[in-house]
């Protein structure tokens, strides 16, 4: 318990020091997911729409594969993109090992699947009236696509949401394609590792909070500017 | 030949094994109100659905707004936006009143202070103004097919379509929306087709009815022609209330 006490009050002060090394790291851990995180968006969306909306040979197989990927071992991500940029690997020479950007390729590869595979079932939920209601007043194909996208934002959002919890909290990927070096590499999760192994558990206790408390405020962001944008907050009523 | 602006010839429809369309012959003129009578499972909103291009019929020749419909992509789009169509459901984009009657006016680029302007008139004319700001998804079933009315209402359609438009509406209401139609279809000239259960509405509405029976037209005319002498005993027996759906 007194580990638990120290790590909190830690934690705490860590907080209000703001310590350079700690904020270099926090900043580090943000940009990598982040970056992760709208690149996976960036693909994901639209190809997790066309899964949904396209009929084409092979669709149901690649949805299946998608879910399947959903669930890649962090270590696992982290072990193919190890083997492509290795110096011995294929994309050896551009020599990004142990780089951020090789942490962010590995986490890319991690949601990816998250938001292709939950944006797909958010729109597949969509029913035909959507599309219905949008091409008897006059949208194209395209247009009336974008409607089912718009209709299924609460789904999206979870998808951009959960593949951002996953990528944050991770250890796997980023410990093995970025190495933990510090000043360079390390994130908040490799540091807890490292506090771990070193015998440090309440200051790795004070890094974990530290680690909560910035996915609060990533959660609080994105939440924040989906209600800003579209101001109608959907709820059930249960009395 | 005289000009139509919808003529089936031969085309069906089938689902799984069961055939829910089969028209050999229709010809719908235009600048009328027509009415579609028939009991449920009779293939009115499927027939409305092929006329509206957004099923695709299996069989037989389809002749719309003076086009052949060939299914090719820009065609549709364009054929498309000389109608609209308000659904059974009136189903809503999730959204303020104003965001939805607005949809059909952005999908054509329409300037901001003209949509601003169409969407405040259509709204006006179903007397939904006070609620141009709620969330569409909040209003009753009536209030929502009123809205849907005033969304296809705001794209200026040749032809406007209407799934059973009053299904949901108390009876002061819908002679509100009776006269409505009549407003839309003799000051605006546009072609109304209309599926109703309603007979008094049809024979209120209509100077032309439709009589479908599983899938097929049994029945056409003149409305005051049709109620006073149907010739299938089916029509007849409905007509006088013997069949109720
Ligand atoms: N998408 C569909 N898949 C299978 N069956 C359908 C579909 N749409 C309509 N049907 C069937 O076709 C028949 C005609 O339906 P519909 O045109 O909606 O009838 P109506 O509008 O006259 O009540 C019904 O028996 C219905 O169950
Ligand atoms: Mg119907």
């Amino acid at each position: 318990m007194d580990v638990i006490w120290q790590g909190l009050k830690e934690g705490f002060l860590l907080i209000i020091a703001m310590d350079p090394e700690i904020v270099q790291i926090t900043l580090l851990s943000i940009q990598v997911s982040v970056s992760a995180l709208l690149l996976a968006a960036i693909i994901g969306i639209p190809l997790g729409t066309v899964l949904a909306l396209k009929e084409f040979p092979g669709r149901k197989a690649l949805l299946n594969i998608t879910y399947t990927f959903m669930g890649l071992p962090p270590v696992l991500a982290g072990l193919l993109v190890f083997l492509f940029l290795s110096t011995s690997g294929p994309l050896g020479y551009f020599q990004l090992m142990f780089t951020p950007t090789a942490m962010i390729i590995a986490q890319v590869l991690l949601g990816f699947p998250i938001v292709c595979g939950l944006t797909a079932r958010a729109v597949m939920a969509q029913p035909q009236e959507v599309f219905d209601t949008a091409a008897t007043l006059g949208a194209t194909r395209r247009q009336a696509s974008w409607a089912i996208i718009r209709e299924s934002r609460m789904g999206i959002i979870a998808a951009l949401t959960t593949a951002l919890g996953r990528l944050i909290a991770e250890v796997g990927a980023v410990m093995m394609v970025g190495g933990n070096i510090k000043g360079e590499t390390r994130v908040l999760t490799t540091s807890i590792v490292l506090e771990t192994r070193m015998g440090n558990d309440s200051a790795a206790l004070a890094i974990g909070m530290v680690l909560l408390l910035i996915a609060f405020l990533i959660m609080l962001l994105i939440l924040t500017l989906e209600k800003r944008t579209f101001n109608d907050e959907r709820r059930i009523q249960i009395i | 030949m005289m000009s139509a602006e919808f003529r089936l010839f031969n085309i069906s429809k089938r689902y799984g094994q069961r055939e829910v369309l089969n028209i050999d012959n229709l010809e719908i003129g235009g600048g009328r109100i027509y009415c579609i009578l028939g009991p449920n499972g009779a293939g009115k909103t499927t027939l409305f659905r092929i006329m509206s291009l957004l099923t695709i019929n299996d069989t037989g020749k389809l002749n719309v707004l003076g086009d052949e419909v060939t299914w090719q992509k820009n065609q549709v789009v364009r054929l498309r936006r000389k109608m609209a169509m308000v659904t059974q459901t009136s189903f809503m984009f999730e959204g303020s009143v104003y965001y939805n009657v607005a949809y059909g006016l952005r999908v054509r680029n329409t300037p901001a202070a003209e949509e601003k302007r169409i969407v405040n008139e259509s709204l006006e004319l179903l007397g939904m103004m006070d609620f141009i700001n709620q969330p569409a998804r909040n209003l009753s079933g009536g209030e929502r097919q009123k809205v849907a009315i005033a969304r296809a209402l705001a794209v200026k359609p040749r032809v406007l379509f209407l799934d059973e438009p009053t299904s949901n509406i108390d009876p002061a209401s819908a002679l509100d929306i009776e006269r409505y139609i009549q407003y839309i279809n003799k000051e605006m000239g546009t072609t109304i087709i209309m599926v109703t259960h309603n007979l008094f509405q049809a024979r209120r509405l209509s100077e032309e009815i439709f009589f479908m029976w599983e899938g097929k037209i049994i029945e056409k005319g003149e409305t005051q022609n049709l109620f006073e002498n149907a010739r299938d005993k089916r029509t007849r027996s409905f007509l006088i209330g013997e069949t109720v759906f």
